[in-house]
């Protein structure tokens, strides 16, 4: 378990091709199958107001990051802060710990929930918590709320998914439609895999096979005029259009300039949230990027000061691009974990998992700035001021802002109702 | 004097029958399979003939079991009437015995009188443990009788015999239980004759010895026993049985427990045992009055149905007097209670029928006691009313609305006949087990708490939060509505139903009905959210500008290749966005907007390869707020067509040929709250101009 989030970011080349088939084959990649053709002018706006964000790029701490160090620090309290120290920010009276300087100067635009908690304390079933609003169960695999997003929310174009994930595993649309779920890309700079005629083809030859598929697959199509069906000719038909189309350039990092690669710096977090943005100015809903090495058990002041340089860099950039192209406005940035690590400092410099109070960072579209909800007890431990807010209370803020409506009910093949974010309620305090 | 005459006819009886039947005597017989036993046929009973060993006990032995040699044997003997039909009375015993027992001279001999008695009526059942078709049967109970030392030990709840003590002997008492009571023994078959029963008090209160003791209790004979009775017939004054007392047993005795029921307190259980009997002037109460006297002396026949032996056994009549509510429903015939006329109530009228009557009830036991009559009598003439804490009277309907609602009178009935098809316990059906759908189950309240895996679907207070509420409140055509066949609920089910979760949704009704009609208390969110909605309204002044595009409008829109969304459902404002291919995008797309100019208030030409024309085209659409012509070859001149934009908020220039020309002539557009001319051609001069000209707008360079 432990190794895996260490590697949470790496995805494996069988890992990717197993969720890669899940996505694409379930008439994935290509939403718009079939909406391209026969569903032109579906209900894109189920909510009943204008959204105030359209886009969230979701940046997942996998393995907990220390609230303490980063978004929620206790000033003047060595005793549970270590050597960290506290930063003022851009915004008056919020405070962030001195590992996030550059993030600091993006405050304003953004507000820290300071009383999240959890009721799970183990990664996979506090991350699936998070990622779904609904407790793990061996009965059924709830949607992610990024497959809730693009379910809900609507395709807003035609070539390429509403849900993609930079690094990490999962993302699954439960029993949603499998279009509905992520697409994995395991590593930013290689972008989007397989999705270029290979080199021996020329149009000739590839149209010529093309009609011997459609040739073979007649008497099936005939045979069983049904919808599963016609959605996978249509897919076939788009994935050529797609893969013939520039749209396909929004997994190609390598077409940004260098001094993106400076501003988001070259780690593979950079390198991801670079992507999203790429994804972000192509019209996808909801990307997560994952960033893995936040199990502090062992010499946490180190890791987690390392793994602020990757994240402050990365972060600070990804606003500050957004901004300067005019898309914060309606894309909220989220950071988060899947819960928070102990105030106590334990025996080897370490933090261990704790689940009853962490944080959650939220920047952009539909964000009020320069807001700090809540207050925690002199040692972090737990919250004092402000409503405690569950993982799904944060999911129904997401969604409150994407416009999303968090009554609509959609039904498991069983039969049982689920909301996207589950009964959470939104925290109007951080909302704009 | 009477005694003496019964001793000498049976004395008689014994002498004839050795005279008219030869005596069978001794011989071995075998069964096909070879096991030999020695033995004396004394009599046959159809098939099954009555063997006696040397010690005179009685087995028998069916007469298939015996080899061919000894079926012809007992075929000749039968014929010869050397053995007589029926099974002896009384285990023959040597004379010697006969004439002790009846001069009582010597005490009660247990291998000689008792065992046999045992032998015969008690060790079918109450014998070692035996195989039977490979499974080892045990003696019931844990008794065994098969010999003196087993019978004295009982069981592992103690001893059967007291020594001395007859009414401490369980197996004394059970023996002499009326014939009909449940734990009588032997259960099958007659009783024990008073003769035997005489054997085993006489036997006990001598010790209950192996060997006869010198202490000798006289025997007290049947004709003793009933001679009163005979006396009053001769004197022919009117016979009548005596009136069948229930079991009574000694207090403290093994049998006089009182079973209390799960849930039932042991203090009401007792009262119900004893038959609580009403005070004079109170009201009788069903639960307490009445049913005790139902369930002594009518629920044998009119009992609920019950499984015996794989048989289904059914209430005689289909009468159930179970419940208040099977003694009101009766049975096809009508009901059997009347309120307040007792005297068309059948209940109370078979009661008083003359005895021989044929219909007189309760047939077996003598009639019901006229105490208890009078009660069923006053529980009818005052209403016939339910218990007081326990059924409500619409129990099934609908309750009065000043009636709180009552889950298991009002809302598990309606439940039964409307959800529990699919909602129920899981059952099998062809060998599968079906489950209640969606694993919700509505048939207990605990379940109804529970809800499913997905929560809760009561909480209690909030009809709009609970999902049970919600699924049946849906319009018809809504695919979701509950329940998915035949009609909805009724508009006074639905009532019902938010009434309970308003009054708690619990278990027993709330003390008081609540109002249904009660507004909801305020939410939280409600509130919020319209604020949220405030800070946006400067949208919806603009869409009441413009009126609802149609389908087809929007269809014909996207005919350009842009996604036309409405920004909410409903709303009249669309955003345009070239969001796929957009590089294939150029000035002629915009033409189809044409059918929309009033309603697009987002354009998104972001990427496209659009040129300053299609910025007139934008220039055209009044209630155009955001606008994105980021990475276009838009220059200057495609800005002056904006000039007539009134509403204009955000304006996206990144990556344009704008310069700071163009950035002058936005000047004039006090609306505009963002600007982004990062990547232009515009210089910091030039922003630091436009910042002086518009000072509240937020300019990104």
């Amino acid at each position: 378990m432990m190794t895996n989030f260490e590697k949470v970011d790496e995805l494996g080349r069988r890992e990717f091709i197993s969720h890669a088939a899940k996505s694409c084959l379930g008439v994935g990649l290509m939403p718009m199958a079939g909406s391209y053709i026969h569903n032109s002018v579906k209900a894109l706006t189920p909510g009943s107001r204008p959204a105030a964000a359209r886009h969230v790029i979701y940046l997942n701490m996998a393995g907990a990051m220390s609230h303490l160090d980063t978004f929620g620090p206790k000033p003047n309290n060595p005793d549970i802060q270590g050597p960290v120290e506290s930063i003022p920010t851009s915004a008056d009276g919020v405070i962030l710990s001195e590992n996030l300087p550059k993030t600091a100067q993006h405050m304003h635009n953004a507000s820290i929930i300071k009383t999240m908690v959890s009721s799970q304390g183990a990664h996979q079933q506090a991350s699936y918590l998070m990622h779904t609003s609904y407790l793990q169960r061996g009965t059924i695999v709830h949607p992610t709320f990024g497959s809730w997003v693009a379910k809900l929310s609507g395709e807003i174009n035609r070539t390429i998914p509403m849900n993609v994930k930079i690094g990490g595993g999962g993302g699954g649309a439960g029993f949603l439609e499998a279009k509905y779920g992520a697409l994995p890309i395991g590593n930013p700079k290689q972008g989007l895999a397989n999705s270029k005629m290979a080199s021996y083809l020329d149009d000739t030859k590839f149209g010529s096979r093309i009609a011997m598929t459609e040739k073979l697959n007649e008497n099936f199509a005939t045979q069983y005029p049904q919808k599963q069906v016609r959605a996978y000719s249509d897919l076939y038909r788009d994935a050529v259009k797609l893969m013939k189309s520039d749209d396909l350039n929004a997994f190609d990092i390598t077409q940004e300039p260098e001094s993106m690669t400076e501003l988001y710096g070259a780690s593979n977090f950079g390198q991801g949230c670079l992507l999203a943005r790429r994804l972000i100015e192509n019209k996808v809903r909801y990307v997560e990027v994952t960033r893995g090495g936040w199990d502090t058990h062992n010499d946490n002041f180190n890791a987690v000061a390392n793994n602020c340089l990757d994240i402050d860099k990365a972060l600070s950039g990804l606003l500050l691009d957004l901004e300067m192209r005019g898309l914060l406005k309606e894309t909220m940035v989220v950071l988060t974990s899947e819960f928070g690590r102990t105030p106590n400092i334990n025996g080897r410099d370490g933090r261990d998992h704790w689940p009853y109070c962490f944080t959650a960072f939220l920047a952009g579209g539909g964000i009020k700035g320069g807001v700090s909800y809540g207050e925690t007890d002199d040692r972090g431990r737990s919250p004092v001021e402000g409503k405690p807010i569950k993982p799904e209370d944060l999911n129904a803020t997401i969604a409150y802002a994407l416009g999303l409506p968090l009554n609509d009910v959609q039904y498991s093949p069983s039969g049982r109702p689920f909301t996207v974010a589950h009964n959470g309620e939104p925290l109007f305090d951080v909302l704009a | 004097m009477t005694g003496k005459v019964v001793t000498y006819l049976s004395l008689l009886f014994l002498s004839l029958s050795a005279f008219i039947v030869a005596e069978e005597p001794f011989r071995t017989y075998s069964t096909p399979q070879g096991k030999k036993f020695e033995g004396k046929a004394v009599g046959y009973e159809g098939q099954v003939f009555i063997l006696s060993n040397r010690d005179g006990a009685l087995f028998k032995v069916p007469f298939n079991a015996l080899s061919s040699t000894d079926k012809t044997y007992l075929i000749q003997a039968v014929q010869q009437n050397r053995i007589p039909k029926g099974v002896p009375a009384v285990s023959p015993t040597p004379s010697h015995t006969s004439s002790s027992d009846s001069t009582g001279l010597k005490g009660v001999d247990f291998a000689t009188q008792i065992a046999p008695i045992l032998q015969e009526r008690c060790n079918d059942c109450h014998k070692a443990p035996y195989e039977k078709n490979g499974r080892t049967m045990k003696p019931k109970a844990g008794l065994r009788f098969d010999t003196y030392e087993l019978l004295m030990r009982g069981n592992d709840d103690g001893p059967v015999i007291a020594a001395g003590d007859i009414e401490g002997s369980i197996l004394f008492e059970v023996i002499t239980l009326p014939p009909d009571d449940d734990m009588i023994m032997p259960p099958k078959g007659d009783p024990l004759t008073s003769a035997q029963i005489d054997l085993f008090r006489r036997w006990i209160l001598e010790g209950a010895a192996q060997k006869p003791t010198g202490k000798v209790v006289a025997a007290q004979t049947e004709s003793e026993a009933s001679s009163e009775t005979e006396q009053k017939k001769g004197d022919g004054v009117e016979y009548r049985p005596e009136k069948k007392a229930k079991a009574a047993f000694r207090k403290g005795s093994f049998f006089a427990h009182v079973v209390v029921p799960l849930g039932v307190s042991p203090d009401e259980a007792l009262a119900k045992a004893e038959g609580a009997k009403p005070k004079p002037g109170e009201p009788i109460d069903f639960d307490r009055h009445v049913l005790p006297i139902l369930e002594e002396r009518c629920n044998d026949c009119h009992h609920a149905p019950f499984d015996r032996s794989g048989r289904l056994v059914n209430p005689k009549a289909s009468l159930r007097f179970d419940s208040f509510s099977e003694v009101m429903k009766g049975n096809l015939d009508g009901p059997v209670i009347v309120a307040k006329e007792p005297e068309n109530s059948r209940l109370y009228t078979v009661m008083n029928l003359p005895e021989d009557n044929d219909l007189f009830m309760p047939p077996k036991g003598g009639p019901v006691d006229s105490e208890q009559i009078d009660i069923i009598k006053r529980w009818i003439v005052e209403g016939a009313n339910p218990s007081k804490n326990s059924v409500s009277s619409t129990k099934g309907g609908i309750p009065a609305s000043d009636e709180p609602v009552s889950f298991t009178d009002h809302i598990l009935p309606l439940f039964e006949s409307r959800c529990l098809e699919c909602h129920g316990a899981p059952y099998v059906k062809n060998g599968r087990t079906i489950k209640p759908k969606a694993g919700l189950r509505l048939d207990e309240f605990e379940w109804v708490i529970k809800g499913n895996l997905d929560g809760t679907i009561v909480t209690a207070e909030d009809p709009e939060g609970s999902a049970l509420h919600r699924v049946i409140t849906l319009p018809d055509d809504d695919p979701e509505i509950m329940p998915p066949k035949g009609d909805p609920l009724s508009k006074d089910q639905i009532t019902m139903i938010k009434r309970w979760i308003l009054e708690g949704a619990s278990e027993r009704p709330a003390a008081v009905a609540a109002d249904p009609n009660a507004a909801p208390k305020p939410k939280k969110t409600e509130t919020a959210s319209t604020d949220v909605d405030a800070q946006e309204s400067f949208l919806d002044v603009l869409a009441k500008r413009a009126s609802l595009p149609s389908k087809g409008q929007l269809i014909a829109a996207e005919k350009s290749g842009a996604l036309v969304t409405q920004l909410a459902e409903r709303y009249p404002l669309v955003r345009a966005e070239f969001s796929s291919f957009a590089s294939d995008i150029d000035d002629s797309a915009l033409a189809a907007f044409g059918n929309i100019k009033n309603n697009i208030s987002h354009l998104d030409m972001s990427r496209t390869k659009i040129s300053d024309q299609a910025m007139t085209s934008a220039g055209s659409f009044p209630n155009l707020t955001w606008l994105s012509v980021r990475n276009t070859k838009v220059t200057d001149n495609g800005l002056r067509s904006l000039s007539s934009l009134q509403h204009l908020r955000y304006l996206n220039l990144s990556g344009t040929q704008v310069t700071d020309k163009g950035a002058n002539s936005l000047s004039s557009m006090k609306m505009l709250e963002e600007i982004y001319l990062w990547d232009s051609k515009v210089t910091e001069k030039g922003v630091a101009a436009l910042r002086q000209a518009l000072p509240e707008a937020k300019i990104l360079f």
